[in-house]
């Protein structure tokens, strides 16, 4: 490229005053554009830009030249004789890179202060050339970066009322392009941003209404091309994609929305209010729901979406707007509206004051509003403007308060939670109703005692509304129930909004009884899929897990543009449907929503009595051995072996079986002690024999101290190897059984018997006394006899905790005895092993877990309830829920 | 100049971690860093060729949105790639890159190729954080990583077309349905030929955000 300025002398610096100069004398030479220098031109202006930068931050000489022999005006010259998109596409982004890169203030405002850079924003470039279009709305993106107090003025002029910078770039407002509508929007709030009083009148005055006018126009076109989807029925690929990216463009739309309405510019959003509610909210949304039955004639002929489409528009709305007054307001016509806010009473007063909502184009496209900015005032829509904005807040709220009263759209929501045929319908009501109660712009006064609880001094709810929840709930307790599990989720978080107050229910007799009854159909709907085998209690574990890591959040639910399809349609894994979103297809998916049901409403008629859960969950897999802690192991069973974990590294261990789980242990250097290195659960295991290797088993853990995994043990024999297997694989049935009868309990069935016996298990013992601790004989013992005690480790903050293997070493096996928690705490502690430093944490850190004793053959469900209740005091005292007593 | 498809680009990362000044090296070469000058700026297209394919790339910087919530979901979706730049002199930035790949997860589309960049590498005797970590980062999120320098321009080549070329094998083995505008991707204007409803590059209709 230099050679071009090979004959001009060309300075040896290019940053300097001089090179400056010398490119100045090469645009004068060159005022003319042709295809010959082109070229030249474009490197002639990119190296003034350079200059420029490197003056601003070097030189202050170099700006003054450019500003003494008026060099922007050279860029004006060259746009003017349209030499075509090559030479404009590079003017443009030098000015970009131009004004990106000043920081001197001073500079900037040299650049800015004499108009050029406003003719440039008003020329005609050509914009359906893609390229122009994105380098001059990326220009005009950057200048509104720069903009503040200051430096508004020079793009927005007092004197002859316009401000090219903001009315060129809303024209693009609706541009195909996805990037140059963001653009115009970051611009406009770039603009608003600034706060300064005259501009944001200009705006208001001139702009507003024509530009909120086509907004609201263009994002109610959106949404009857996303009705349009929805009832397109194809339920293709091609559908959900085009629903997916039309919900998402909505929830942009209001997004955008409340990005301008928190911005708190009063007079702005009184304008944008008054579009929203009367050009679009009211006459689209609100009006899609009157059903097509109780339209008038002249009714049925304006633009209407489907009632699904607009509950869930609403939801969005609610979940995402929260600026008063327009949720306020909008909140009003939904619960109190009637009919009449779409009619025309000749003979009111009031009506003829109020504009009828209607959902119509507007008078002009922007641009020809804009263009014709000196009469404004003809529009139908400033017409609209002024009507409005005579009245005040005050006076508007009356108006509405008189002609709102009946609750129509209200009751038609209501009605919408009938599940005849399915949930569709009832899930987005219970959306709406629910982002409403939530929505924290609406006052409280307004939906107390109707969407929350409340007031205080005499609380109350409406029944209607509470009946059609508590008829959900028991509908979906049903064995070939419609109700999705989402549905049931939303109506119990509703009617927790609904009848809860201060932690307490205010739910009136027969309704408490009515919620006790689904509650008890529930856990016949569980009882016809209770399995006495792994397979259920895995999925029960996992069901109540899931519930407690993944509660409901309505707003992502709102996002989810596949709910809006029909759930008829989309019952099957394949559809990628989350399950909690679609219906159970084959049984084993109806047994985990008949287990989530149930544990769904367990959870809410325990919140509703005000009792806590102590039943679950089965297993708190958060109450395993600590990792690094040191137990006391005298008195128990270890098997020498070696453990082979994910890494493959070889580890020496002994293996410790105690009631619950399966610990491995390095030895402590204090003598019978020894440090957990990874403990699991025994009902978590697998165990298989290795078919290469008969002294190796493998042991594949689903839940450890160290995750999921599959590890290697080696025994120092076949028989010892064949004996652990068998112990692991007994206890393992035992802890399952136990968890079984458990869960039996939980859903009012009869406890299974157990046949094993306890003088099968196998217990290795390792003689007391020597340094190191090898395991000695085997031999099968009648009575489980180990019991350890914990002691604090330093790094496990104080959460360890000791085992009792044993709770009565003493007595010989009863299977039919409760073992009294009494008792259990007095045999955690052995006086024998324990130190006294150790006794002092028994308090905390000590927890019993009581049952080696195995499962009792006939335990009836009210000694199981006494030795709850003991539990429950128990664990108040060690304030963590710690000693888990399982059944017993 | 024709193309046969176009992918639309942001670059997102925290404030002065360098997004402009990789995005001027990238699509202007003739702004070479000599001088001790260094220059951005938030746009910029530039044609590279894959497969024998021409393909342009635009880049949208998505600097001073952080305030409004809608902008930058808007161009989330908007875009077929990113690229997640953190400065490797200064720790914090490296340390927000979860805060930016959860917002990038959560409102782009599940396709969008994401490019992990460590920019300034030119700075050794300052970096704050090791190429390493960068690498586990990037690997543990799945994501393409390079460290780069706006100042030199190294990598600056290899970080965009790398990106592209992930785009484009996506696009090959069908992920990406091109014939959905949201996504970022557009189909130049002569290789259309099996979807005549697609009229690439098509101006002044009013409506947008059609799909269907
Ligand atoms: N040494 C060095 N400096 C760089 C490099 N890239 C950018 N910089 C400098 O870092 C600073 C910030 O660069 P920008 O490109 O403006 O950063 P940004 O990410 O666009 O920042 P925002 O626009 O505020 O979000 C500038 O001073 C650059 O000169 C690089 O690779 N090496
Ligand atoms: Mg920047």
């Amino acid at each position: 490229m230099y050679r071009l300025f090979g004959g001009f002398g060309k300075p040896k610096n290019p940053h300097s005053l001089e090179n400056l100069k010398h490119l100045y004398n090469v645009l004068l030479k060159n005022k003319t554009v042709t295809d010959n220098n082109r070229g030249l031109l474009v490197e002639v202006l990119r190296s003034i830009t350079e200059i420029l930068i490197w003056g601003d931050q070097n030189d202050s000489s170099v700006f003054d030249f450019f500003l003494e022999r008026n060099m922007l005006s050279f860029f004006l010259e060259i746009l003017k004789q349209k030499c075509g998109s090559y030479v404009n596409v590079q003017l443009l982004q030098t000015l970009n890179i131009l004004f990106e890169n000043i920081r001197n203030e001073t500079s900037l405002y040299y650049l800015l202060s004499n108009n050029h850079v406003n003719s440039i924003i008003v020329h005609k470039f050509d914009f359906s050339d893609e390229e122009v279009m994105a380098y001059y709305i990326s220009f005009l993106k950057t200048l509104s970066l720069k903009l503040n107090v200051h430096t508004v003025n020079f793009f927005y002029n007092v004197h002859t009322n316009d401000f090219p910078l903001y009315t060129e770039a809303i024209k693009f407002f609706n541009h195909p392009e996805s990037m140059v509508r963001i653009a115009v929007r970051t611009l406009t709030l770039n603009v608003y941003k600034v706060g300064d009083k005259s501009m944001l009148s200009f705006i208001r005055n001139k702009t507003a209404a024509p530009y909120f006018s086509n907004l609201v126009w263009f994002i109610g076109s959106h949404v009857l091309e996303l009705d349009a989807c929805v009832s397109n029925d194809a339920n293709n690929q091609n559908q959900i994609h085009c629903l997916a990216d039309l919900v998402a463009e909505h929830l942009d739309h209001l997004h955008y929305l409340n990005d301008i309405l928190t911005l708190d510019i009063s007079d702005l959003n009184e304008v944008l209010n008054d579009h929203l509610l009367n050009k679009l909210l009211t006459p689209l949304y609100i009006f899609s729901l009157i059903p097509d039955d109780q339209l008038k004639p002249a009714q049925t002929s304006k633009p209407r979406m489907s009632t699904i489409v607009s509950l869930f528009l609403l939801s969005q709305v609610f979940l995402i707007i929260s600026m008063y007054p327009l949720v306020r307001t909008l909140t009003e016509i939904i619960l109190q509206g009637s009919l009449d806010i779409f009619e025309h009473d000749e003979d009111s007063p009031v009506s003829n004051k109020l504009i009828i909502p209607s959902f119509v184009p507007p008078p002009k496209t922007l641009e020809e509003s804009l263009d014709s900015a000196t009469t404004p005032s003809t529009s139908i829509v400033s017409t609209t403007e002024s009507n409005v904005s005579n009245i005040t807040d005050e006076e508007k709220e009356q108006i509405l308060a008189q002609e709102l009263q009946t609750g129509f759209f209200f009751e038609t929501i209501i009605k919408a939670l009938s599940c005849e045929e399915n949930d569709h319908k009832a899930l987005f009501a219970l959306c709406l109703l629910h982002s409403i109660s939530c929505n924290k712009g609406i006052n409280q006064d307004l939906l107390a005692g109707t969407l929350i609880a409340g007031p205080s001094e005499k609380p109350k709810y409406n029944t209607r509304l509470v009946e059609k929840l508590i008829e959900i709930m028991s509908l979906s307790c049903q064995p070939r129930s419609g109700i999705r599990l989402v549905t049931l989720e939303l109506t119990i978080a509703l009617l927790k909004r609904l009848v809860v107050l201060n932690g307490r229910s205010i739910l009136q007799d027969a309704h408490f009884a009515a919620v006790i009854d689904a509650k008890e159909e529930s856990i016949q709907l569980a009882q016809t899929f209770f399995k006495n085998d792994d397979v259920f209690l895995d999925t029960f574990e996992d069901e109540y897990t899931d519930m407690k890591r993944k509660p409901l959040n309505v707003e992502f639910l709102m996002m989810d543009s596949k709910i809006l399809l029909s759930p008829s349609t989309t019952c099957t894994p394949l559809t990628g449907i989350e399950f909690r979103k679609r219906l159970p297809c084959g049984n084993v998916e109806r047994a985990r929503r008949a287990i989530r049901v149930f544990l769904l409403i367990r959870e809410f008629s325990l919140m509703l009595t005000g009792e806590m859960e102590l039943q679950l969950p089965l297993t708190d897999r958060s109450n395993c051995y600590q990792v690094n802690s040191a137990l006391d192991f005298n008195n128990a069973d270890l098997i020498h072996c070696i453990f082979i974990g994910k890494d493959g590294i070889k580890a020496k261990r002994f293996l410790v079986i105690d009631s619950t789980h399966l610990i491995l242990i390095e030895p402590d250097s204090r003598l019978g002690w020894g440090i957990v290195k990874l403990a699991a659960f025994l009902q978590d295991i697998e165990v298989v024999g290795d078919k290469e290797n008969p002294q190796c088993l493998s042991v594949t853990m689903h839940h450890s101290t160290s995750g999921a995994l599959t590890a290697k043990f080696i025994f120092d024999d076949h028989v010892r190897c064949m004996a652990a297997k068998q112990r692991l694989t007994k206890a393992r049935t035992i802890a399952r059984v136990q968890k079984l009868n458990q869960l039996a309990r939980l859903f009012d069935l009869p406890v299974q018997t157990t046949h094993s016996s306890p003088g099968s298990r196998m217990f290795f013992r390792h003689p007391r006394s020597g340094g190191r601790r090898l395991p000695g004989f085997a031999a099968p013992i009648k009575v489980p006899s180990s019991s350890f005690a914990a002691a604090k480790n330093g790094s496990s903050n104080g959460h360890c905790r000791s085992l009792s293997s044993s709770p009565k070493p003493s007595t010989t096996y009863c299977p039919n005895e409760d073992i009294p928690l009494e008792n259990i705490a007095l045999k955690t502690i052995n006086p024998a092993n324990v130190a006294s430093s150790v006794e002092e944490q028994s308090e905390t850190s000590n927890a019993s877990s009581s049952q080696d004793a195995p499962v009792n053959d006939t335990a009836e469900p009210s000694d199981l309830e006494t030795s709850f209740s003991q539990i429950s005091v128990s664990s108040k005292k060690t304030a963590r829920r710690k000693g888990k007593v399982e059944t017993v | 100049m024709s193309y046969a498809y176009l992918f639309k680009y942001i670059i997102i990362g925290d404030t002065g971690v360098g997004k402009s000044c990789l995005l001027l090296q990238f699509t202007d070469k003739r702004f070479q860093p000599i001088h001790d000058l260094t220059i951005g700026v938030e746009f910029g297209a530039r044609m590279i060729t894959i497969d024998g394919k021409q393909i342009k790339l635009q880049i949208w910087d998505t600097a001073g949105q952080e305030a409004f919530r809608s902008i930058t979901r808007s161009y989330y979706r908007g875009a077929a790639g990113a690229l997640l730049v953190y400065d490797i002199t200064r720790r914090e930035t490296f340390e927000h890159l979860t805060t930016w790949l959860e917002d990038a997860r959560q409102h782009s589309n599940s396709n969008m190729v994401i490019m992990l960049i460590g920019n300034k590498s030119d700075l050794e005797s300052r970096r704050d954080v090791k190429k390493e970590e960068g690498e586990t980062f990037a690997r543990e999120h799945n994501l393409i990583f390079m460290e780069t320098s706006a100042k030199t321009a190294a990598n600056v080549e290899e970080a965009f077309i790398n990106t592209a070329k992930e785009i484009y094998e996506k696009i090959q083995e069908g992920v990406f349905d091109i014939n959905n505008e949201a996504n970022g991707i557009k189909i130049g204007p002569q290789h259309s030929p099996t979807n005549p409803n697609l009229p690439p590059g098509s101006q002044g209709a009013n409506q947008s955000g059609g799909c269907c």
